[in-house]
């Protein structure tokens, strides 16, 4: 399979329990597809609704949004303040019939660098059976 | 419930004006908050009123709905708490605008009290600005049925009309009430006594207006579904979401005009969106064989929808402001349902309830994560 095929995913990984437990897969020498593109940020709270639409409307096929198990965050509660900021915007995508699976939340510990590795296969599987996104292709936004 | 009926030869707005007078009388307030029209007569402001003989020349219910109150009420507590005792009178959804902005602590409500009014809803303003003499006369007939067809389309679908999920301390109604009746219902203990002062005892039923209410709630209900399932196949995918907007001319006044949209520089106009280099453009512009300028119309739409949306109070401001007429107000009315009812919200309904997002569960929307073992 040339790369060119493989879905583009936009990660945002939250620098104390995700980005730690992406490290550990390469680490463990853990195989995934090279579907994703990971962005650090502080908390998963970091992630504003723009862009997660941003990364969307650019044409990424998928967005992955990860941080620390609820109960786990570094600064306490900002992964409980992410997932109601995140429901509502799949919300939107949701009513607006905009691929809501498109877009996925998803908790990764430091530890967990098997699961980072399954999370990334099971979303890039997802998209490769949704297809493109076609907004990439859409000239007039 | 309990209220007092009072009859006025005038109508509805002279009856008011006749409260607030005595209320500024018996100093019970320092100043009154009131819309008023222009020397030109053909729109409405704000006005600030400390001057009894002021009061006569305020309209407390005007046909058209120029400047979100909230806007207004914002300008004067810029700084914090007023030292003065403040009575804005308001529309429902310029109330709850208020109280929801105080949440977001744009707004201080320290010695400000509201005075709510039934809401026949406004006019376009483009409408009533052509025209303003014709629209005084047709505002006479929507006064009496309270309904008509030059209403604007989101006052068409408002549900939260009269007192309904509005924290004000004086209601004044109109609705379902006989040819000269205005019934004026207190909604706190305070406003009772402070009522009783300028002699207004609220004793009577106020069965009259609330069966009023019921009967017009039930058509407006009827007809917000009706807009919304129609709409709902409009703006469904992104084809269709792009022929909706596609009027759009990026000039972002409903960002500007929404009362909730207090930023003091928007994202969209900041320079992380504006600033950016040609050779960026010309990078999207190779992925996609070409771009539209002015760029991220879409963008700005979705993404001001999800930063407001919980919070919409639905006073279709926005619409009234658009130069293209893209009827903004209903997609994003839509969403604001679909949003609040989440969480279960109505936004400005309490003082002290807090807003969605500020707030969490340790146990809830289990559905938008996944949490469980992959297989």
């Amino acid at each position: 399979m040339t790369e060119d095929s493989l879905p583009r995913i936009v990660g945002f990984l939250c620098k104390w329990c995700s980005y730690a437990g992406a490290d550990l897969a390469g680490v463990s020498r853990l195989k995934m597809p090279a579907s994703l593109v990971p962005i650090r940020v502080m908390c998963s709270s970091r992630v504003n609704p723009l862009f997660v639409l941003k990364a969307f409307l650019s044409g990424a096929d998928g967005i992955l949004v990860t941080g620390c198990h609820p109960g786990d965050c570094h600064y306490q509660d900002g992964n409980y303040y992410t997932r109601r900021r995140f429901a509502l915007t799949q919300k939107i995508f949701k009513e607006l019939g905009l691929e809501a699976d498109r877009i996925r939340l998803s908790w990764i510990s430091a530890s967990e660098g098997k699961r980072f590795v399954d999370v990334v296969t099971e979303f890039t599987e997802n998209l490769k059976t949704m297809g493109k996104n076609s907004i990439k292709a859409e000239i007039f936004l | 419930m309990k209220g007092k009926i009072i009859t006025s030869q005038n109508g509805l707005n002279q009856a008011i004006k006749g409260i607030l007078k005595s209320l500024l009388e018996k100093g019970l307030f320092d100043a009154i908050l009131v819309p008023t029209r222009v020397p030109s007569g053909e729109s409405f402001v704000y006005l600030l009123i400390k001057d009894k003989n002021l009061i006569e020349s305020c309209t407390p219910l005007p046909p058209i709905m120029p400047i979100q109150g909230a806007r207004a009420l914002r300008e004067l507590t810029r700084l914090g708490k007023t030292s003065l005792k403040i009575l804005c009178v308001m529309r429902p959804c310029e109330v709850r605008a208020s109280v929801e902005l105080s949440k977001l602590k744009q707004v201080n409500l320290e010695n400000i009290s509201f005075m709510s009014i039934d809401c026949p809803g406004a006019f376009i303003l483009k409408d009533y600005i052509n025209d303003p003499e014709k629209f005084d006369k047709l505002y006479q007939n929507t006064l009496k049925d309270w309904e008509g067809e030059n209403i604007r389309p989101s006052c068409n679908i408002c549900v939260r009309f009269s007192h309904q999920d509005t924290p004000a301390d004086i209601h004044i109604g109109k609705i379902g009430m006989k040819e000269n009746g205005v019934i004026i219902v207190p909604l706190s203990t305070q406003s009772n006594e402070l009522l009783s002062k300028i002699d207004i005892e609220c004793t009577q039923e106020t069965t009259e207006w609330q069966t009023g209410i019921k009967e017009k709630l039930q058509k407006k209900a009827e007809n917000r579904n009706k807009a919304f399932s129609e709409l709902k196949g409009n703006v469904s995918g992104m084809e269709n979401l792009n022929n909706f907007f596609s009027n759009c001319i990026n000039c972002h006044n409903c960002m500007r005009v929404c009362p909730i949209c207090y930023c003091r520089q928007c994202f969209f106009d900041s320079s992380d969106e504006v600033r950016i280099a040609a050779e960026n453009y010309f990078s999207r512009a190779q992925n996609k064989g070409g771009i539209k300028f002015p760029t991220d119309m879409i963008f700005f739409h979705l993404g001001r929808m999800s930063h407001m949306g919980i919070s919409c109070i639905g006073c279709g401001a926005c619409e009234d402001a658009c130069p293209m007429d893209v009827p903004i107000a209903q997609v994003f009315e839509f969403m604001a349902d679909e949003l609040q009812k989440m969480f279960n919200y109505i936004p400005g309904r309490d003082r002290e309830e807090q807003i969605p997002v500020l707030i969490y569960k340790e146990d809830e929307l289990h559905e938008y994560e996944d949490m469980e073992d992959l297989k």
